[in-house]
């Protein structure tokens, strides 16, 4: 019984940090069109920058530990904006309309760049920002102490994704990505600013992922190559949703979360293979994943 | 004409940036070349070590172990002894088992190497020890540490110099021995990366723990990827399966980031964890900082502090006046990789011949800094595997070595003779792959 308490509480911490990564690539894809590789890169700029500001912080002993947890936001806010104004400014605005098999490839390219851009910047020895996380505490939960911290981020997660829906669903910014997202002709056609969505709908992405890095920099290792393992696993998220779906991301995040902490617990050889397995699974019975629309190809 | 300017000068800005990686990448990639020149050497040795990446710590002291091995062969040279003048060519396979195949087969071809050295990881090792057997090239590996190597996937041409999984985990089981007579502890769990090293370390423990007949129940075994930056879950797993005893096999970054994490919990309040291998490694040390964590049971290939003998703490400080910092036990490997061929080419009288050579390295005797007082490390003739002491500990406070606040203590000393892997099991275990097994054969019962 607390295995399979423990198993629950782990699914869901560990789907809530897969949905934080998941969200900002099921926003880009949905609204761009763009399978956007670097967004591992984007995780793992957030989780550096969030690293070496909250070390230097406590490492000076400034402040009350309070204040760690807004920079860990701040520095993910501001590492997020700058690189995804620079990002879509600078390279992918030049390649709008091309094929999305060429945007792959182009994101790719940026994702090995970036990666050894923060070898350079960051070095290859770890970073460690545990503070925050022991800071909170545990909690009593049965059996069982859970971080306060990880609980926090199941929370944080939902709260994001509750946001990302209304932003989508219930304002006139939303009502008018959805318009570009039905279709990109018409709603040029009927005047809006297709590029100036453009723009804001990858930062939005690029926060997303920056601020999954930063909320989790202080339970992990930063080390170089997480964005790449990240991105892989948020691959298999959004597939098993449905590419572009929000909704989707959280059910694909819960399934490959529960399914991935079960194993740990009870058949820690199958702890890699589940994950793939539940995508081949639901790929095999529904190739546009749970919550995916077959949409028309134009010829 | 904005057309044309915006992607041109988005090009642009990618070359710079790429032009910019390449050059910075391909300063960090320089090999290095040691010793005698082509011209003067009696012998070429291509060494294989990671110069960038996470494993960079440790490549970068296998270079500086190689030259304190020059340093000490030139000395003796100057002492009028005639040592082997050797040339020692260093280059980063990149973690990659192909890429180190293609640099080695280089170090052939171009460099006219007979020897082969070094090389962390044990996946990329079996790949490089397969070329040494065709090729007959004789591989000396001074890191990596699966006992497979030597043992089930052991040949003529490979040689190993340093404590290797069976080695660490033989001390560790008979440490788990007699804990377990002071505490009765039961429940054991272990932890280690998911590839070659990490289940070959879990299998010897088990073999180990079983030949000596301790009693114990194993409750979990868990196998984090290599290089895992979240460890939560795994420790979560650990303390939900109440182990008294943690072994793990983790090692480097991977060991610290465990550590850190699970010190977030009240994993050490309730649960002992060893790491009878790399666990005492000074970069361990030095990440642990002031915090002596109770419960941690630790070893290492070398240690900086043990044995206290005049030619360990020479050692440890012809480094510390090389690099101005203390060694990871990566160092001392290399050492002993570089002394062990000066040996075996004066004991083969210089011969080029590799079956001379190879006669040489069997049964070869090495005084090095490791060994405890009144013991020499030899190889051993059936394995090809070095046989060493080992010392096992806990964290004390010693600030001799800064910036480490921390060393390993409380020594518990094993002899060499038994931790040597038995004849019966070295057959077992190479029948089970002359079987058509690939795994090593689970313990007995």
């Amino acid at each position: 019984m607390t295995s399979l308490l423990a198993v629950l509480i782990d699914g869901s911490i560990y789907a809530s940090w897969l949905f934080l990564v998941a969200a900002g690539l099921t926003v880009i894809y949905g609204v761009m069109r763009i399978l956007n590789m670097a967004h591992g890169s984007f995780y793992a700029i957030g989780a550096y920058s969030a690293a070496s500001l909250v070390g230097w912080y406590f490492n000076n002993g400034i402040g009350p530990a309070w204040i760690s947890y807004l920079l860990l936001v701040g520095a993910a806010l501001l590492a997020g904006l700058i690189v995804g104004v620079i990002i879509e400014r600078g390279l992918l605005r030049l390649m709008y309309g091309r094929d999305e098999i060429l945007m792959v490839i182009i994101t790719y390219a940026l994702l090995l760049i970036l990666e050894d851009t923060m070898k350079i910047v960051w070095g290859v020895n770890p970073y460690f920002a545990y503070q925050p996380y022991s800071e909170l505490g545990r909690t009593s939960l049965g059996l069982l102490k859970v971080s306060n911290y990880d609980l926090s981020l199941v929370g944080v997660s939902a709260v994001i994704g509750l946001v990302l829906w209304g932003l989508l669903e219930r304002t006139n910014t939303g009502k008018v990505l959805r318009a570009v997202i039905h279709d990109r002709e018409i709603a040029v056609a009927m005047g809006v600013n297709v590029r100036l969505m453009f723009t804001i709908t990858f930062v939005i992405g690029t926060i997303l992922g920056a601020l999954a890095g930063a909320l989790t920099a202080p339970a992990i290792s930063v080390v170089p190559g997480i964005g790449i393992e990240v991105i892989v696993l948020a691959f298999a998220v959004v597939v098993i949703g449905g590419l572009g779906s929000i909704g989707g991301a959280a059910v694909g995040a819960l399934l490959v979360g529960l399914s991935r902490a079960a194993a740990v617990h009870y058949a820690p050889e199958f702890e890699l293979f589940v994950i793939y397995g539940v995508m081949s699974l639901v790929l095999a019975f529904r190739p546009e994943g749970l919550f995916g629309r077959t949409l028309a190809r134009k010829i | 004409m904005e057309m044309l300017t915006r992607p041109v000068s988005g090009c642009i800005t990618i070359i710079v940036v790429a032009f910019t990686l390449l050059v910075a990448q391909g300063a960090q990639a320089e090999r290095f070349e040691l010793g005698a020149s082509a011209d003067e050497a009696d012998a070429v040795i291509g060494c294989l070590y990671p110069m960038t990446g996470r494993s960079a710590t440790y490549g970068r002291d296998s270079i500086v172990g190689i030259q304190i091995a020059l340093d000490d062969l030139a000395a003796e040279a100057k002492a009028g002894l005639t040592p082997p003048k050797l040339r020692v060519i260093a280059d980063d396979p990149r973690s990659k088992a192909s890429y180190a195949v293609r640099l080695a087969q280089d170090f052939v071809a171009k460099d006219n190497a007979r020897f082969f050295c070094g090389i962390v990881s044990s996946g990329v090792a079996h790949a490089v020890s397969d070329l040494a057997r065709n090729d007959k090239i004789i591989m000396v590996g001074t890191d990596h540490a699966s006992s497979r190597l030597s043992i089930e996937a052991g040949h003529d041409y490979y040689f190993r110099v340093t404590n290797d999984s069976w080695t660490s985990m033989a001390a560790g089981a008979r440490y788990l021995r007699d804990l377990q007579k002071q505490t009765g502890w039961k429940r054991l769990a272990f932890v280690g990366p998911d590839y070659d090293y990490g289940h070959v370390s879990w299998t010897d423990l088990q073999l180990a723990l079983d030949g000596l007949g301790v009693e114990y129940e194993t409750v979990s075994a868990l196998w984090p990827k290599l290089y895992e930056p979240d460890y939560s879950i795994y420790i979560n797993a650990l303390q939900s399966a109440k182990p008294d005893v943690v072994v793990t096999a983790l090692w480097g970054g991977d060991f610290i980031a465990f550590i850190k994490q699970a010190s977030t919990t009240r994993f050490f309040e309730n649960i002992r964890l060893a790491n009878f291998d790399t666990g005492a490694n000074y970069d361990v040390m030095m990440a642990l900082g002031d915090q002596p964590y109770p419960g941690l049971i630790l070893s290492a290939r070398h240690h900086n502090n043990w044995p206290e003998t005049g030619r360990n703490k020479r050692f440890v400080a012809q480094f510390h006046d090389l690099t101005g910092r203390y060694p990871t036990y990566a160092a001392e490997g290399a050492y002993t990789g570089i002394i062990a061929i000066a040996r075996a080419i004066e004991k083969a009288g210089g011969s080029n011949d590799s079956r001379a050579l190879i006669k040489a390295l069997e049964g070869l005797q090495l005084a090095l800094p490791e060994d405890p007082p009144g013991f020499a490390s030899y190889i051993d003739p059936d394995t090809h595997q070095i046989v060493q002491a080992q010392a096992v500990g806990t964290v004390v406070h010693n600030e001799d070595f800064p910036p480490s606040k921390l060393m390993v203590g409380n020594w518990a000393i094993y002899d060499a003779e038994d931790l040597k892997p038995s004849k019966e099991m070295v057959k077992r275990r190479r029948d089970a792959v002359a079987g058509g097994s690939e795994a090593v054969p689970p313990p007995t019962p």
